[in-house]
């Protein structure tokens, strides 16, 4: 992407919560000035933080609109529809409209815009604000090539960025947006045995939160299969194994595989509820 | 990699024998004339890698049903496991593993310099068997294999380890000839309980599998030979793929999983059932037992249940054989 044109791109935020947070700090770390970002909120609440980093604060979304290119909607998924009234007459088919409000589908927003609005949708996940995140988006039916290219290269520095459609955001929140708090789960339960093996708490969360952050990056970095990589862990009748046996018995697979299930069966039903609340 | 691809094997073998006339030139015995020594012939028959007329089998039970296959595949079959033994270089004690001591006692006597002892009997230690032999013999060379039955189809599973004065000429020479059948590759003695535990009994883990999977052809609707027969094919194929990649299982199974298809809708079931755990359970099971065997073993404790009172009766009209000689007290235990 054109590092010139980038530092030209005027960037708004309707919503100031974390996940507008995380990505604004992801694009600052580019080529994108302090100055061409603008967020808004109805209090100044969060705005603090924003304001720390060198960005104008206002709280009015119009004023964010008319003011950027692309703009991200980051609020809560309830609030969308009013949102987007309320902006609607002031985007033109110049604006980029990125949502991040989870379950509010493509045909929902396109709804609520002017007809030819590009649309996004984009489900990004916590860890963005440490710009380690895992994000996917969908392109609207009047978002091109371009658009996408345009919106990976702001969002590059945020994490780990894809594009696939629409239907795999659901997915995509079951495994990653959730995924998160089961690999929490899994952390705490990981100190917990320690902590039951005799290691004090404070030290056992420390290492397993370690652990996990570690053997992510390793699984990352080194491309591997992660069968690939636990194997190389397993020496013959050594501890690895053991420890894997017992998780096996205990069928961590086969339940790991049915919460992605459930996260992104609720989440394509949650889908389906906005869905109808919209045209109601 | 030779070992896994037919033809390459056959012509590596073929070239091995001119330059090692040693498998053409040598005899080999079995010690027990069932399902091993049965499967291992058939194999080395079948690979060409020694002449029937070069094998002798014995056993004192002639009503076994594969003392008739040996006899049609032209083996010299006897009731003396000292002629056996007086005719063979290479040694297979091909019995089950509580007879060992016996036949040890009975063919202590006859055993040469050039015999080389293998004992296929599961958790039957190379200590145990040189320590009996020992008493006839100053340097008895002896080796311990364990096998499986695919060595019939010249796919076998074999490990070796190497005894007290064997030599490495020896471990070449057992590993031609289980090579012909099959895999194999030396390893050191304490691990051959964790291999019987996998690859001794793992072709009863895949025969319940392929039954298992026939059922469900059948219950979706498949002729059932067509079900085992495609279920065999499936396990065969997969195996097939296997060995000759460099990939990790877990790969390989990630490129037949389409996302959303039937494959990992069914990986799932498989997962929920525990089915990781119970192969690892089964392997971890048959390795205990076979650990629990050895021990009973070397402590000499045969129940009397354990031994057939006709074999035992047949061992003991043997010319030359005596209860004491056996170690059992004259009739008193046997039940």
């Amino acid at each position: 992407m054109d590092p010139e044109m980038d530092s030209q791109l005027k960037i708004g935020f309707i919503g100031a919560g974390n996940m507008a947070f995380g990505i604004a700090k992801g694009i600052l770390t580019g080529n994108v000035l302090p100055v061409n970002v603008k967020v808004s909120a109805p209090s100044s609440r969060n705005l603090g933080r924003f304001q720390e980093l060198g960005i104008p604060i206002t709280h009015s979304n119009i004023e964010v609109v008319c003011g950027s290119d692309v703009v991200f909607v980051a609020v809560k998924p309830h609030l969308v529809s009013l949102v987007l009234n309320e902006i609607s007459q002031h985007v033109t088919d110049r604006h980029i409209i990125v949502s991040v409000a989870a379950g509010v589908t493509l045909s929902t927003l396109e709804e609520l815009l002017p007809e030819n609005s590009v649309a996004i949708r984009l489900m990004p996940n916590l860890p963005c604000l440490v710009q380690e995140g895992a994000l996917l988006f969908a392109r609207g039916s009047h978002a091109k090539q371009e658009d996408g290219a345009l919106l990976r290269s702001l969002l590059h520095r945020c994490g780990l960025v894809e594009e696939g459609p629409e239907s795999w955001i659901d997915i995509h929140t079951g495994l990653s947006g959730s995924g998160v708090a089961f690999v929490y789960l899994f952390a705490e339960a990981l100190a917990e045995g320690a902590v039951k093996m005799g290691m004090p708490s404070a030290l056992a969360h420390s290492i397993a939160s370690q652990t996990v952050l570690g053997a992510g990056r390793l699984l990352r970095d080194s491309g591997k299969h992660p069968a690939q990589l636990r194997s190389e862990v397993c020496t013959p009748g050594g501890t690895t194994i053991y420890g894997l046996h017992t998780l096996e018995q205990g069928g961590v697979r086969a339940s790991t595989m049915s919460a992605v299930e459930s996260a992104t069966e609720r989440a394509r039903e949650l889908g389906r509820k906005s869905s109808k609340n919209q045209l109601v | 990699r030779l070992a896994y691809c037919p033809n390459l094997r056959a012509r590596w073998l073929s070239r091995l024998s001119v330059k090692c006339p040693s498998t053409g030139r040598m005899s080999v015995g079995f010690i027990g004339a069932g399902q091993l020594a049965h499967a291992l012939v058939r194999g080395f028959t079948a690979a060409g890698v020694i002449a029937t007329h070069r094998i002798t089998a014995s056993s004192p039970d002639t009503d076994l049903p594969t003392v008739q296959g040996l006899r049609k595949l032209g083996v010299n079959f006897t009731t003396s496991n000292k002629e056996t033994v007086d005719k063979s270089d290479v040694l297979f004690l091909a019995v089950k593993p509580h007879i060992i001591p016996f036949v040890l006692d009975e063919i202590g006597p006859n055993i040469e310099d050039r015999h080389l002892i293998v004992s296929c009997a599961a958790g039957v230690t190379i200590s145990s068997i040189e320590k009996k032999l020992r008493q006839y013999r100053t340097a008895p060379k002896v080796m311990r294999c364990m096998t499986n039955t695919p060595v019939v189809v010249r796919e076998g599973a074999t490990v070796y380890a190497t005894g007290t004065h064997a030599e490495v000429e020896d471990g070449k020479l057992l590993e031609q000839l289980m090579a012909s059948v099959g895999y194999c590759t030396e390893v050191e003695e304490d691990l051959i309980d964790a291999v019987t535990g996998l690859s001794g009994s793992g072709p009863a883990y895949a025969f319940t599998a392929v039954d298992a999977l026939a059922d469900g052809g059948v219950k979706m609707g498949l002729p059932r030979r067509l079900a085992v027969r495609l279920g065999a094919q499936a396990l065969l194929g997969a195996a097939r793929m296997l060995l000759d990649s460099e990939q990790h299982p877990g790969q390989l199974k990630d490129n037949v999983c389409s996302p959303g298809g039937a494959t990992i809708h069914a990986l799932h079931v498989m997962e929920s059932g525990g089915f990781r755990s119970l192969l690892i359970n089964a392997v971890e099971a048959s390795c205990v037992r076979t650990r629990e065997l050895q021990f009973l073993a070397d402590q000499e404790k045969i129940s009397p249940a354990a031994i057939k009172k006709t074999t035992l009766d047949k061992v003991l009209q043997q010319p030359g054989v005596t209860a004491e000689g056996v170690g059992v007290k004259p009739r008193g235990i046997i039940a």
